[in-house]
């Protein structure tokens, strides 16, 4: 049992710190729009009570999922990508003929997440963007169906790189070496990455809601304003600075890396809002159980995390 | 034995199965428990249609719960027969009616299996066809529903199975899709092609409010 739960987690203050920063944030959001509903019943909390809701959810899963066994963190992530990947491929419009194809690009997400628990830089770093690229066209090509194969190449690599190779970027984050002097680890610098992520979202939604005036980008995101990107961006960067205490990283890499979460944050979010637009379900949101599902949720981190790691792995390791 | 058996396969196994990997949206069929005996008419694309509705149906129910399937396909060999009627729980039955043969006559064996105390799982579109296309109902449903008006049809609709496990393919490839349950009916008319119209309207109704 002792084995099975990850016991250095509770060893470690500076993760258990941050855990409880983060139950305390959400306690403090559910208790702030469940008094704001009784005193204002007329306000309109529908939308910032379910956010909340999911945010409880996916903070549930997330701690559990880290607390355990390192591996199971891994199978966690891996099963993240997954759904993700599925939600995308489906929403898309893939050929009768390119089942196949489809489903040995399934397969590579065992793959490339073991490639990540061996940690295996080398073999990672190339088994989608290179592997995976020349062989998918290949599985394409056996099956024999021109019409539209390179819209069926282009587009099961593009999501692939997105979801599966850009996630997995925050397993590799759990294999990487140790450091002297740094103890929370890997751990550490996933929930960096995962907390600074999500609040960089929550930050740009506030922002954007209290003082949002000038539209930035009004043809994909219309509730998206230069006032909530530009606080958001100064918010994490702050935020950032404070949890400094999970990575190996001094004050002005720090700044640096903390901004770069914050804007590519803001850059996923912005990419996955067009093609949820061009495929045409922008307008339904969460109304639809599915289809804002699990890619609304991550949009932000299959950005951040490959932003990230490689800051990371260039300036520490 | 099969009772318990067909318990863990669907409300466990294949539930999860489908809910976890292959991705489909499905919300447990608990006011079925209300409903004495009933019809669950479908639309088909695939396999996976008998697999999802098994499995959303209530644990206490399934072994009260006979999918109807083509004999020609799923009693080809004795084996095959033996083992479908086991672990799907099937009717078997011919694809066209024989009124040479009263007992292997399809329509007689559902009445023969309603009037045992079973409920179906019928697929008036027949065949699976090609994949995620209604195909026109046939009329077998409305002549049953016609002589036992007192049972009350469900409607069920099904969208992107055909793309998780088509036709032509025993290969599953997950596929976001979902399962949609209509409300218990019961026919409005006597007249077997009325009823047909009936639970054409329903599918389109749940069409609609399937994503």
């Amino acid at each position: 049992m002792k084995e099975f739960f990850h016991m250095k987690f509770f060893e470690n203050n500076d993760l258990l710190i941050v855990v409880a920063l983060i139950f305390g944030i959400l306690t403090f959001a559910s208790v702030l729009f469940f008094v704001i509903g009784k005193i204002k019943p007329k306000a309109n909390l529908i939308e910032l009570k379910a956010r909340t809701k999911s945010w409880w959810v996916m903070a549930l899963v997330f701690v559990a999922a880290t607390i355990f066994n390192t591996k199971i963190s891994y199978i966690a992530i891996a099963f993240l990508s997954f759904i993700a990947f599925r939600e995308l491929y489906s929403l898309l419009d893939f050929r009768h003929s390119d089942r196949r194809a489809i489903f040995w690009a399934l397969i590579s997400i065992p793959v490339q997440y073991y490639l990540a628990f061996i940690g295996w830089y080398g073999a990672f770093i190339i088994f989608i963007p290179v592997v995976m690229f020349l062989i998918l066209p290949l599985r394409l090509v056996i099956k024999g169906e021109t019409d539209g194969i390179v819209a069926s190449m282009s587009l099961l690599q593009w999501t692939l790189m997105l979801t599966v190779f850009g996630l997995s970027h925050m397993a590799y984050l759990l294999s990487l070496p140790e450091i002297e002097g740094f103890d929370s680890g890997g751990r550490g610098l996933l929930l960096f990455l995962v907390f600074l992520t999500e609040i960089n979202d929550v930050m740009q939604f506030t922002w954007g809601k209290l003082f949002g005036k000038n539209k930035i980008i009004p043809k994909i995101s219309p509730n998206k304003t230069w006032e909530g990107f530009i606080g958001g961006l100064i918010s994490t960067t702050i935020i950032g600075y404070f949890l400094g205490f999970l990575t190996p990283l001094d004050t002005p890499q720090l700044l640096f890396v903390s901004f770069m979460i914050g804007f590519s944050g803001f850059v996923g979010d912005i990419v996955i809002s067009s093609i949820k637009r061009d495929i045409g379900v922008k307008d339904t949101g969460n109304s639809i159980p599915g289809h804002g599902g699990v890619l609304d949720r991550i949009d932000s981190l299959s950005y951040t995390a490959p932003v990230f790691f490689h800051l990371i792995y260039y300036l520490v390791y | 034995m099969q009772k318990v058996i067909l318990q863990l396969i669907y409300s466990f196994f294949v539930r999860w199965f489908l809910k976890l990997i292959v991705g489909v949206r499905f919300n447990v069929a608990k006011f079925l428990i209300n409903e004495k005996q009933f019809i669950i008419v479908a639309n088909h694309n695939s396999h996976l249609d008998t697999l999802s509705l098994l499995a959303s149906v209530p644990r206490q129910l399934i072994h009260k719960i006979k999918p109807v399937a083509a004999a020609d396909h799923f009693g080809k060999t004795r084996l095959k027969e033996k083992l479908s009627n086991f672990f799907i729980n099937t009717l078997l039955i011919q694809r066209s009616r024989d009124k040479s043969n009263p007992d292997n006559d399809p329509i007689n064996k559902m009445l023969n299996a309603i009037d045992d105390g079973y409920s179906l799982i019928l697929f008036p579109e027949g065949t699976r066809g090609s994949p995620e296309e209604d195909q026109p109902l046939k009329k077998g449903i409305g002549i049953i529903l016609s002589q036992r008006p007192e049972i009350k049809f469900v409607p069920a609709y099904m969208k992107g199975m055909g793309k998780a496990m088509p036709k032509d393919d025993s290969l599953i490839v997950p596929f976001n899709s979902s399962l949609t349950y209509g409300e218990p009916t019961k026919v409005l008319s006597n007249d077997a092609a009325k009823i047909v119209e009936q639970i054409k309207i329903k599918f389109d109704q749940l069409k609609e409010k399937t994503f």
